[in-house]
Parts: C-alpha cells; sequence; structure tokens
C-alpha cells in the first residue's frame, strides 16, 4: 500500500526537523507547567480548593485547544503545498502511486507526527499532575487523551486539506490562519452577530437553540464539549456547563440531541470527513 | 506497440497554448530526442505523459496503457527523472533511492544504484546538502529503480559538468542496450546528437520535425558547404565558382572561396573548380550542423510570436 510508503517517508520526514521537536519540548514544558500551576492553586483556575485529576483534566484541555490547533498549521500548512511549490511533489508522483494515495499518505504521516508529539506532552503531564495531587483517574485520563488524538487527528486532516487545495504556500498559510482566525478566534461571535442581526439588531433575553448548535461548528469548541459528554460527573463537580441554550432548565425533561454536549463529537467527525473530500478533490483536479 | 503515442494533444493554461495539437509516436526499443528550445512545450508534454497536468484535449497512451487513468500502471514500468524537481533536503541519498524501492515494490540494491550514477559516496548524507549534478545523479538512481522498460529524462544533463554529461549518456545507452526505450528531452543540440537514433523538433507547441539524425541532416536544403584556396581570389573568382554545377551559393571568405553543393558530389565539384578556375591548394568541408538546423526550425516563424 503505497500510502503508508508515503506516510512513513513523511513522518521520517517530519522528525528530522528541528523545528518540530521545538514545538514538542515547548508542549511538553507547557503540559508540566500548567499541570504543576493547577496543583498547586487550584482555586485559581477552578471553583475547587482541592485539586483533583478530574480538574487537571479539564484544566488541561483549555490549554491544548489553543495548542494544537496552532502546531497543526505549523506542521500541517507545507504538507502538499510547500512540496508543490518546490517540485518534490514530482519526485513522488514519479512513482508508481496516484494523488489519493499521495494525499491519504501526508495525512497519516502529519497526522502521526502531530499525535506522537502531543500525546507524549499530554501524558507526561498528566502523570507529573497525578504524582502532585496524589491521585489518577484512570477512565479520565484515557477519555482525555483518546479524545484529544481525535482532535488532533481533526486538526491534521484540516490543515493537509487546506494545503492540498493550493500550490503555493502563501496561499497556504494565509487558509490555515485565516480557519483559526475565523473558527478558534471570533467564532463566539459569530452566532451572537446572526442572532442580532436576526433579531431586528437587539439582543434577546433568551438565545434561540439553533445557537448552541452554531457555537458547536467550531473545532475547539466541539472538544470542550467532547469532554463534557465523556466525563459529565466530573464535569458536574466543577460546575461546568454541560447544555446549551436550555443549561439552566435541569428539570425539564430529557434534553434533544442536538442540545447536548454529544454534538461535539458529531461536529469533530464532521471535520474529520468533510475537509478530506474538499482536499482530494481539488487535489485530485489541479495541474501540478 | 509503439511506447509512447500522444494524438491530437493540446494543453492551454490560461491564455497559452503551451502545447498544441501535438502527434508524437516513440517506438519501442529507441532513443528519442525531444529537442526544443525553452518554453517551447517540452515540459508541458512530458508532466501530461506523466499526469502531473491534464490536456485539455487529445490522448496519450504509453506502453499501451491510458497516461491519465492508468497512470500508476504506466509509472511502474517507467523510471522518471523530471524537470524543476526537488530533493527531500532531510532525507539522505540511501533514503530516496529506498523510497523509490518500496513504491516500486522491488529490492534493488540503493548503494548499487548510486554507485552506477556516481553518487555512492554521499549515500548517507542529507540530499539537501547535494549540489545540483549530484542531486541529478541522485535523482537519475531512483528512475533506474526496477529496471524499468522506460526511462523519461527532462532535461538530464541539467547541473551536470561534461565529464557528468557523459556518464549520464553512457548510462542511457546501456540502459538502452538492455531494451528499456528512452525519452529525452533538451534545449541542447549536441547531446541529442551524441546518443539519440530519433529526434523530434518542438517550438511553440507545435512538432516541426520528427526524423532519424541523418535524415534531418539530409532534409537540410544547405547540403554541405565546402571552403576552397584557389591562389588569388576576386569577384571574378566567385563568379566563375557559381557558374559551377552543382554549385548553389559562392562567396570570398579570408581569401577563400566558400561555397554550398546541392545536387552533385561535392568530388565532382571540386574537380570542375579545378579545371575551371585554377589549382586548389587546399579545401575544407563542413558540415551542416544541426545546431543551425535546429535554429532554423525554431527561428523561422518568430515574426508570429512577437
Amino acid at each position: 500500500m503505497s500510502s503508508l510508503t508515503v506516510a512513513r517517508k513523511d513522518f521520517r520526514d517530519a522528525i528530522h526537523s528541528r523545528a518540530l521537536w521545538a514545538l514538542v519540548l515547548t508542549f511538553l514544558v507547557f503540559s508540566v507547567i500548567t499541570a504543576y500551576g493547577y496543583t498547586e492553586a487550584p482555586e485559581l483556575f477552578g471553583g475547587e480548593a482541592e485539586a483533583t485529576f478530574g480538574g487537571l483534566v479539564f484544566f488541561l484541555l483549555a490549554f491544548t485547544a489553543l495548542f494544537v490547533p496552532l502546531v497543526a498549521i505549523v506542521v500541517g500548512y507545507k504538507s502538499i503545498a510547500g512540496e508543490r511549490e518546490l517540485g518534490s511533489i514530482k519526485l513522488l508522483l514519479s512513482l508508481p502511486t496516484t494523488r489519493k494515495q499521495v494525499f491519504v499518505g501526508k495525512v497519516l504521516g502529519r497526522g502521526a507526527v502531530l499525535m506522537t508529539g502531543l500525546s507524549i506532552g499530554i501524558v507526561v503531564g498528566l502523570l507529573v499532575g497525578a504524582v502532585l495531587i496524589g491521585s489518577i483517574d484512570l477512565y479520565a485520563l484515557v477519555a482525555f487523551v483518546g479524545l484529544t488524538l481525535l482532535f488532533t487527528a481533526v486538526y491534521a486532516v484540516i490543515m493537509v486539506s487546506i494545503s492540498a487545495t493550493t500550490g503555493s504556500t502563501t496561499r497556504a498559510t494565509t487558509y490555515a490562519i485565516g480557519f483559526f482566525l475565523l473558527f478558534e478566534l471570533i467564532w463566539d461571535v459569530v452566532p451572537l452577530a446572526i442572532v442580532y442581526v436576526v433579531e431586528g439588531f437587539s439582543i434577546p433575553s433568551e438565545f434561540p437553540p439553533w445557537v448552541y448548535i452554531v457555537t458547536q461548528v467550531s473545532p475547539s469548541t466541539a472538544y470542550s464539549s467532547g469532554l463534557l459528554a465523556l466525563l459529565p460527573d466530573i464535569a458536574d463537580s466543577l460546575g461546568e456547563n454541560t447544555g446549551g441554550g436550555t443549561a439552566g432548565d435541569v428539570g425539564s425533561g430529557p434534553e434533544p440531541f442536538y442540545q447536548t454536549p454529544e454534538l461535539g463529537l458529531v461536529m469533530l467527525a464532521f471535520w474529520l470527513v468533510v475537509p478530506l473530500v474538499v482536499g482530494y478533490v481539488r487535489f485530485e483536479r489541479a495541474d501540478l | 506497440m509503439a511506447a509512447i503515442e500522444c494524438s491530437n494533444l493540446s494543453k492551454r493554461f490560461g491564455d497559452v497554448l503551451a502545447v498544441d495539437d501535438l502527434d508524437l509516436t516513440i517506438e519501442d526499443g529507441e532513443i528519442f530526442g525531444f529537442l526544443g528550445p525553452n518554453g517551447a512545450g517540452k515540459s508541458t508534454t512530458i508532466d501530461i505523459l506523466l499526469d502531473f497536468v491534464r490536456p485539455s484535449s487529445g490522448a496519450v497512451s504509453v506502453m499501451g496503457h491510458d497516461a491519465q487513468t492508468e497512470g500508476r500502471t504506466v509509472r511502474q514500468r517507467t523510471g522518471v527523472l523530471p524537470d524543476a524537481y526537488h530533493v527531500y533536503d532531510r532525507l539522505t541519498g540511501r533514503q530516496h533511492v529506498r523510497f523509490a524501492c518500496e513504491m516500486k515494490g522491488v529490492d534493488d540494491d540503493p548503494v548499487a544504484l548510486l554507485d552506477r550514477t556516481g553518487v555512492a559516496g554521499a549515500a548517507d548524507r542529507r540530499a539537501g546538502g547535494y549540489s545540483k549534478g549530484m542531486r541529478q545523479r541522485l535523482v537519475l538512481a531512483m528512475a533506474l529503480v526496477g529496471d524499468p522498460d522506460l526511462l523519461i529524462l527532462d532535461e538530464p544533463s541539467t547541473g551536470l559538468d561534461p565529464n557528468g554529461a557523459r556518464e549520464m549518456r553512457e548510462i542511457i545507452q546501456a540502459e538502452n542496450d538492455r531494451g528499456t526505450t528512452v525519452f529525452f528531452s533538451s534545449h541542447i543540440m549536441e547531446q541529442v546528437e551524441a546518443v539519440c537514433e530519433r529526434v523530434g523538433i518542438i517550438n511553440e507547441g507545435h512538432l516541426v520535425a520528427e526524423n532519424s539524425i541523418d535524415g534531418l541532416r539530409d532534409a537540410t536544403e544547405t547540403g554541405e558547404i565546402l571552403v576552397v584556396s584557389v591562389g588569388h581570389v576576386d569577384q571574378t573568382t566567385v563568379e566563375r565558382v557559381q557558374s559551377i554545377e552543382g554549385v548553389s551559393g559562392a562567396a570570398i571568405e579570408d581569401g577563400r572561396v566558400r561555397l554550398s553543393v546541392t545536387g552533385r558530389s561535392k568530388f565532382r565539384v571540386l574537380e570542375s573548380i579545378d579545371d575551371a578556375v585554377g589549382p586548389i591548394e587546399d579545401f575544407e568541408v563542413i558540415e551542416a550542423s544541426l545546431e543551425d538546423l535546429f535554429a532554423r526550425y525554431t527561428t523561422g516563424n518568430q515574426g508570429d510570436r512577437m
């Protein structure tokens, strides 16, 4: 299977990159500092005075939610556009393979690079935290690491797919940063702005239910919700908001699915599939 | 079965017609030189053969397979030295060739191949530090992986010194002796002349000539050029030379007569000069250079281009 050969070569190529190791090291250091900071002064960050492993997990999430997209941009934006711009894609495609296999190989290779580096950082950070706290919640550990790997895979897919749409790294950078700005930094404002306009330029007292769905489009929001869905008990104990617009009405019966944190998992699945299709179609049709 | 067959091939980039209704056939087992000035459409044609670029119209078949739909099958049996490629800076020469072996599913010895192309000494160095010539040798080694039935080489001597260019030709010759069809492009006539059996000249996306090297020579109107010393030379000498049968033009050049011969043996012409003009002290035969020929084919319609 030549996708795997491409992925292996890409992985080998990437692990020789100093920039990548610098990022992994930075992440490792930050995750340890974060874990240490949380266990020393949990009241600064959460509602509780006592540091718990579950609290640490949620605390670390705020950090990975920002860090994963940034590292994914660095690792992914040049993956295909860079090879097209330089011309090394010609060496690759001179060999018996197809563009589909090259694309899939790139996604797998970059995904593996990201997942390896990030999981090392997270696991070390969490273990340091567990030692300092003196307890560990294995289910929370596995759920958090698993979900973070999924989130990382999602971002690897997004960034490699963005890279596959163009032969210019300048454009790939613009698209990648644009994606980050739109979906991670200003997305919170987007549903509010829509509501504001729809409601005749005023803020209503109660938000319509679709607002929650729109907020979950942001991959990092979906990631956070996903953790709420996987660890509801810890979330409750931390006073995390586990629902959408109707979070206050606990007694009003089961909420519809699209108003629950489980929607976050669906959104992550959406981001895993749709960019792949778009990136592949664009790459397949391009003149290199 | 033809090794490569392009029919009515066209490729348009925006408002530039890079390849314009090209018909080209390369027979199995031959060394074919694809010649043309920079920007004539050589690389675009090769990019279409390798499916880097999709044709606007027309069809290409390589070893009986459609280049677009069966590209993978084509490339399994083809070795390629592309134009404007870039190596993977962080991987070593050995890793490059091993990668090519893995992709082709063969277990050739990477170092043996690198040795053949003259870069075995740098096998374990990162290719990012290679010179242009070394990269060219590295990629040629990758092209030779799996004993391909067809070699497609785009400007193979780029970056090579004269010695390297000669080694490249020797490898091309050796592969051809083994039965490999070689298709290579160049904008330098003498490289093509040294190794090719047949040549196609492309200009502005058209094939303007397709023939054997000798055939191309014969097809020139120039014929052969003779430069003759006959003692004192003046305008009357030239007029007398011009009146001889088989002389199509004559002029004074450095105290000698330069004339072109067409339609008659040059020895007969020399005899006639000896008889009619005066005793020949010395003469020189200048073969019409293919370079001249190339220039003529590719600059003929310059007026259209302006």
